[in-house]
């Protein structure tokens, strides 16, 4: 009887998982004009709001949905047509600055606007005439003004993010009341501000007044995604803000069917929490040169996977086409026995650096941190990095030296190698030199290390997040060398709060980028502002802040490049944030079905110019 | 069952929910000067008066614009109100809808695994503890043994990688439109059976052994009781005196156990969740705790411990109608 029950009960605890035995072994990409592309992600957004989408994938969606007035090219320093055809910086008569070649005439520029009676550059920015929202409906100038004058209206928009892109427009908002008008279009007043606009041509150009700084349009151009106005500004008032912690079912169904003008647009039938169908639009208006659309792919399906090497076995057995993740050096092996794969190694964007907590608020001071304040301290320390060897043990060599200047030597217009020629290259002659140092400062050593006057051994913290244990693995080695002792600390889960901001650190690893469209918020964020920023150990250096405050509000642009590069000795004179590595981008991609997969810097192969260059494999 | 027994239980529990309620309110705020500090943007180059502005929208965006005390009671009015807050995801939808999304799909996973695992597992313990010292027991050792050591996540990965990627038997991943396009059709049933395998599978091996092992222990300790000798004495079968007696006064232990597993029958399996793609509650709460959500956070919390303190209140009175010896502090 037992043994007849038992094995009832093992057939129906079995029958349930048999259920789901598959019952074919199909496709798992079935349709063959269709991307399928993985995405490592905890979940997928269910709102598209562009401003709102900060987390995951949501702000890729959103730059494929909408489009801002341009994109940035950092090789170039140029900015690329999205909506905006063509800007300039213009005169009070709002005539075009430009030199005879057509590009920006900056002597004229800095001659006209160094007049104390402005307090402004004006700028106008001509639209494309062949844009439509997703909806059908024509794009014109009055979506731009509306989506400025929201993000500047925080009575409306409520949006924290929305403020900061704008803080160097000239449109400013009290309490919902327009007290600075910085925007014109022909219908808002352009003419009375003395800017002539062809009534031909009134929907499509608009002009700007933004802060008498270089940078100020890069954030209004490339961060803010123009949204339709009249999508938007029939549901949203007082009582109803963008970004409501109560939204009304009305906005809310607009966060969920979003009507944009970029390249694609979402299928929301098709999508929900675990995949996301984005089409091609066939009337995008910006094409390639020969007319033909500008992405050679129909439809792109996102499908979300929680964990990375799940991820990656789908990617090989090919259930997807592509995975928009960057993967760990350790997977090139795995990599180089599949066919049908292109893996792209490329240079990195990111600047992994070592951050000393060299001025922390009074309640975090201790004997220890004290030490960090000590310029000639964090120079040994910084002596005793050798990137080489990181690259190699950390990244098995899929990574690239950083500058002690923070700028990437690739940007080879405004790098300046001076900031890596202040310490010696040798590694030996560098230990030798750190221990010299320490020796004047720290007169008590023994066999194991430094001590200090009490005892104490030096013996910092670094904070990192678990996957950056083995970086600090290898500095703990290459510090003990010069007789220094680290250990690592978890960052938790959200160390600007926690730690960063409040002081509560000895070291910590940070990613920095830099680059020319960044350095008028970045250089000030990270080194001169001492509030809520990325100056973690609260850098105080005058001569710093003087140059970052002249290289910002210079209109000069040779003499802001030429800061750019004197700034560079200056910080790496600093050794505040000292450079680990800049580490390359690995990700992969299956070539059985589409070919033309592009290595971009800085980006997965899931990119924009992929997208471009894709090509169905024929027969396949 | 006594009805002052009832009651004082029934109390007790309610009791326990206040001061859950009031702990996943504070302690969230204890030490914290202001709460909002960590929703703050970076001030970037944001003047001191910007980023005042951008600071009070913030807390206006939070809710803590206004006292603590004045946060408690909203909070209070709107859990009266079934409204668990609103999330701090794109769109602010409602925390409760984003649970009552999620819950269904991981009472699947977690309802057939406790079912499959309290039925095999007892079925086996029983086994195990009849043949005790003969194979059949040193399996079940064995394998307790083996689980033990064994982490979910690698039994996961195993599964999924042989049965799913490699043999393709079972979905090696939740299919992406199971949840979207799911309908009460015996196709869309049949699909999630199909989905689900894996991860019950996963989750299933450790159940079986958890609850056989707990029975074997005690079926083994009431088998040598007097009334079991006595039932033997009197000559009754001997699946009835296994099953009838011996089993029917094992079941204290076991019954513990499943209280336990039904308050965690919502709580989700994260690592399962995240190895099969599995949408459940598990990885709401990573997701709420990655994105540092507080509302969600406390929402979820509120959920399982409230959750949890029904099962225990559940386990008390069933242990009262198993065994009416037992009573609430008990005066002799």
């Amino acid at each position: 009887m037992t043994k007849r029950l038992l094995l009832l009960v093992l057939v129906g605890a079995l029958a349930l998982p048999l259920a789901g035995c598959q019952t074919g072994r199909g496709s798992h990409r079935p349709d063959p004009n269709t991307l399928y592309v993985g995405a490592v992600q905890s979940s997928f957004p269910s709102a598209y709001m562009p401003w709102l989408s900060r987390e995951g994938i949501a702000p890729t969606i959103a730059n494929m949905l909408y489009s801002s007035l341009f994109s940035y090219d950092e090789e170039t320093d140029r900015y690329l047509p999205s909506i905006g055809r063509e800007w300039y910086y213009v005169d009070e008569n709002g005539e075009p600055i430009l030199t005879e070649d057509g590009s920006i005439d900056y002597a004229r520029l800095e001659e006209i606007y160094s007049d104390p009676q402005y307090d402004y550059l004006a700028v106008k920015v001509i639209i494309h005439q062949d844009i439509t929202w997703s909806d059908g409906v024509p794009l014109t100038v009055e979506d731009i003004y509306y989506s400025f004058d929201l993000a500047t209206n925080h009575a409306l928009s409520n949006h924290a993010g929305a403020l900061a892109w704008t803080s160097d427009l000239k449109h400013k908002y009290n309490n919902g009341v327009l007290v600075e008008k910085g925007l014109f279009t022909y219908e808002r007043g352009a003419l009375e501000q003395g800017y002539h606009i062809d009534p031909a041509e009134k929907d499509y150009v608009i002009y700007l007044h933004v802060n008498k700084v270089l940078g100020a349009v890069t954030p209004l151009f490339t961060s803010v995604l123009i949204l339709p106005k009249h999508v938007w500004e029939p549901v949203v008032s007082r009582e109803n803000q963008l970004n409501s912690s109560s939204p009304s079912a009305e906005l809310l169904y607009r966060y969920t069917h979003p009507v944009g003008c970029g390249p694609w647009v979402l299928d929301t039938e098709q999508s929900g929490s675990q995949q996301i169908v984005l089409h091609r639009r066939q009337d995008y208006h910006l094409k390639k040169p020969d007319g033909s659309p500008l992405y050679g792919v129909d439809t792109i399906k996102f499908i979300l996977y929680k964990e990375q090497n799940v991820a990656l076995y789908a990617l090989l057995k090919g259930h997807i086409d592509v995975l928009d993740s960057s993967v760990s050096s350790n997977y090139l092996l795995l990599f180089a026995k599949e066919k049908d794969l292109f893996v792209s190694n490329a240079p990195g964007t990111f600047t992994q650096t070592l951050v000393f907590n060299l001025n922390p608020v009074a309640s975090e001071r201790n004997p220890l941190r004290d030490l960090l304040a000590n310029r000639e301290f964090r120079k040994a320390l910084a002596l005793a990095v050798n990137q080489d060897e990181l690259i190699k043990n950390v990244l098995d060599g899929a990574g690239v030296p950083a500058s002690a200047g923070l700028m990437r030597p690739s940007l080879t217009d405004f790098y300046n190698p001076e900031a890596d020629s202040i310490v010696p290259r040798d590694y030996a002659q560098r230990l030798a030199l750190a221990n010299e140092i320490l020796d004047g400062i720290v007169p008590d050593k023994d066999k194991d290390g430094y001590r200090l006057l009490g005892g104490e051994r030096i013996s910092f913290k670094i904070l990192g997040t678990p996957g950056e244990q083995d970086v600090v693995s290898f500095l703990q080695i290459q510090f003990k060398k010069i007789g220094i002792d680290v250990q690592y600390a978890p960052k938790g889960a959200q160390p600007e709060s926690t730690y960063l901001y409040t002081s509560k650190f000895d070291l910590v690893l940070q990613g920095v980028i830099f680059s020319l469209s960044n350095v008028d918020i970045m250089y000030p964020a990270h080194f001169s502002t001492l509030g809520r920023t990325s100056n973690y150990g609260r850098l105080v250096n005058e001569g710093l802040n003087a140059a970052i405050e002249e290289m910002r509000y210079t209109l000069n642009l040779n003499r802001k490049y030429e800061l750019l590069k004197e700034i560079q000795p200056m910080i790496a004179q600093e050794f505040y944030k000292v450079p680990l590595y800049t580490a390359n981008v690995i990700s992969v991609a299956r070539t059985d079905r589409f070919t033309g997969f592009q290595v971009v810097e800085g980006s997965t192969v899931f990119n924009s110019e992929s997208l471009q260059n894709l090509r169905r494999v024929e027969g396949r | 069952m006594k009805l002052s027994y009832v009651i004082k239980r029934v109390l007790y529990s309610l009791f326990v929910f206040a001061v859950v309620i009031t702990l996943n309110f504070f302690i969230p705020r204890i030490g914290v000067e202001d709460p909002a500090e960590r929703y703050y943007p970076p001030q970037g180059n944001m003047s001191e008066i910007e980023y005042e502005i951008v600071k009070q929208l913030t807390r206006e965006q939070y809710g803590f614009h206004v006292s603590t005390w004045q946060q408690f009671l909203n909070y209070l009015k709107g859990l009266a109100q079934g409204d668990l807050g609103t999330s701090f995801r794109p769109g602010s939808p409602k925390v409760l809808d984003l649970i009552k999304e999620r819950l269904p799909w991981t009472l699947v996973l977690s309802v057939s695994t406790m079912l499959i695992g309290l039925i095999v597992g007892v079925l086996f313990g029983v086994v195990a503890a009849v043949k005790r010292g003969r194979w059949q027991d040193t399996l079940l050792l064995n394998a307790s043994t083996v689980m033990v050591a064994l982490p979910s996540f690698f039994i996961a990965l195993v599964l999924s990688f042989y049965l799913g990627f490699e043999w393709e038997i079972f979905p090696a991943y939740t299919d992406s439109t199971m949840v979207s396009e799911f309908a009460w059709t015996w196709e869309g049933i049949s699909r999630v059976a199909r989905n689900a395998a894996l991860p019950v599978m996963s989750m299933m091996v450790g159940s079986i052994i958890s609850y056989a092992q707990g029975t074997r222990n005690a079926v083994i300790a009431v088998t040598n009781e007097d009334f079991v000798l006595t039932a033997r004495a009197k000559g009754l079968k001997r699946s009835t005196i296994r099953y009838k007696h011996i089993l029917r006064n094992s079941l204290l232990p076991i019954v513990t156990s499943l209280g336990m597993s039904i308050s965690g029958l919502i709580g989700g399996q994260v690592v399962i969740e995240q190895v099969f793609n599995w949408n459940g509650m598990g990885t709401l709460f990573l997701e709420a705790n990655q994105t540092n959500d507080y509302p969600l956070m406390m929402g979820i919390m509120l959920l399982l411990s409230g959750f949890t303190i029904l099962s225990i209140l559940l386990t008390d009175l069933v242990y009262v109608l198993l065994d009416p010896r037992v009573t609430v502090g008990d005066k002799r």
